[in-house]
């Protein structure tokens, strides 16, 4: 049992090989592309729901801000649909991964320090003292404020992880609690299946809102350096 | 953050000039500060002579 509850986000092999490029790769081909203005429906669809969260998010940037537009939508749809394929049965989500969590949010989150420090060295670090500290809490609050710099892109792959593989392992749980109880009582069984029924809606959310909350966050601390 | 801050709008004398909680340049020499003090702090630390025991005669 505890064997196949965490065999799910181990590194998938295809007859020995690791695929997990392939796997990341993926959701790029469920988008399709085309060198036309106008194109067909679901072309239009999904350039209209980028649009929709492209003005949305950026809308909030300074033109040199701005310049990042193409990272975070991409950030934002590679998270998103990452997350949801993950949902299906049997499937292997990228997002469950530290390694590549960490991947995304140190690089973006160290770019954004360093164009704050290389651009507005003055603005950045004066970030690290909220105005009007009292004189004998200075020191305390900017060794404070240091470290939750610091801490600021580990908390964001870890925000993700966690809540990725909490929601997978609970739909696990609940699934093989459903099937167990099938046999013994049909309508505890029932219950806990209503219980998987919402547990999955609101993995659903969750799939969205983190991919949201992760550009968010990114696109914050990009606002805050440019 | 509230808004732009203009530096001229505090009349701060002394060390207050430019050691201060409320103007850009007050607070990054606040930062600064302390950041070299802790940098003092262990270069005191690291190279201080360490304190050998006499050897006692048997």
């Amino acid at each position: 049992m505890n064997e196949n509850l965490f065999t799910s986000f181990s590194t998938p092999t295809l007859m020995g090989l690791p695929i997990i490029i392939m796997i990341i790769a993926f959701p790029a081909l469920l988008y399709p592309t085309s060198n036309r203005l106008i194109s067909n429906r679901i072309r239009t669809l999904q350039q209209y729901l980028i649009n929709l969260i492209l003005k949305q998010m950026m809308a909030i940037h300074s033109p040199k801000g701005r310049t990042w537009s193409l990272m975070l939508m991409s950030l934002i749809i590679f998270i998103a649909s990452t997350n949801l394929l993950g949902l299906l049965p049997h499937t292997f989500t990228p997002t469950t991964q530290l390694s590549i969590n960490l991947g995304l949010a140190i690089p973006l989150w160290a770019g954004a320090v360093i164009l704050g420090f290389r651009y507005k060295f003055k603005t950045s670090v004066s970030h690290f003292l909220p105005q009007g500290t009292p004189i004998l809490l200075i020191p305390m609050l900017i060794i404070i404020e240091t470290i939750s710099l610091f801490i600021q892109p580990m908390a964001l792959a870890v925000r993700l992880t966690a809540n990725i593989t909490a929601g997978h392992l609970l739909m696990h749980l609940i699934g093989a609690a459903t099937l167990a109880l099938f046999s013994i009582s049909t309508s505890t069984a029932l219950i806990t299946f209503i219980i998987l029924l919402l547990l999955t809606m609101l993995e659903f959310a969750v799939a969205l809102i983190q991919a949201y909350v992760f550009t968010l966050l990114v696109s914050l601390y990009l606002h805050d350096n440019t | 953050m509230a808004g732009p801050e203009a530096d001229s709008q505090f009349q701060f004398t002394g060390i207050k000039k430019y050691f201060n909680s409320y103007t850009l340049t007050g607070r990054m020499n606040c930062v600064l500060a302390t950041y070299g003090g802790i940098a003092l702090l262990v270069l005191y630390f690291k190279l201080r002579p360490k304190k050998t025991p006499a050897v006692k005669a048997s």
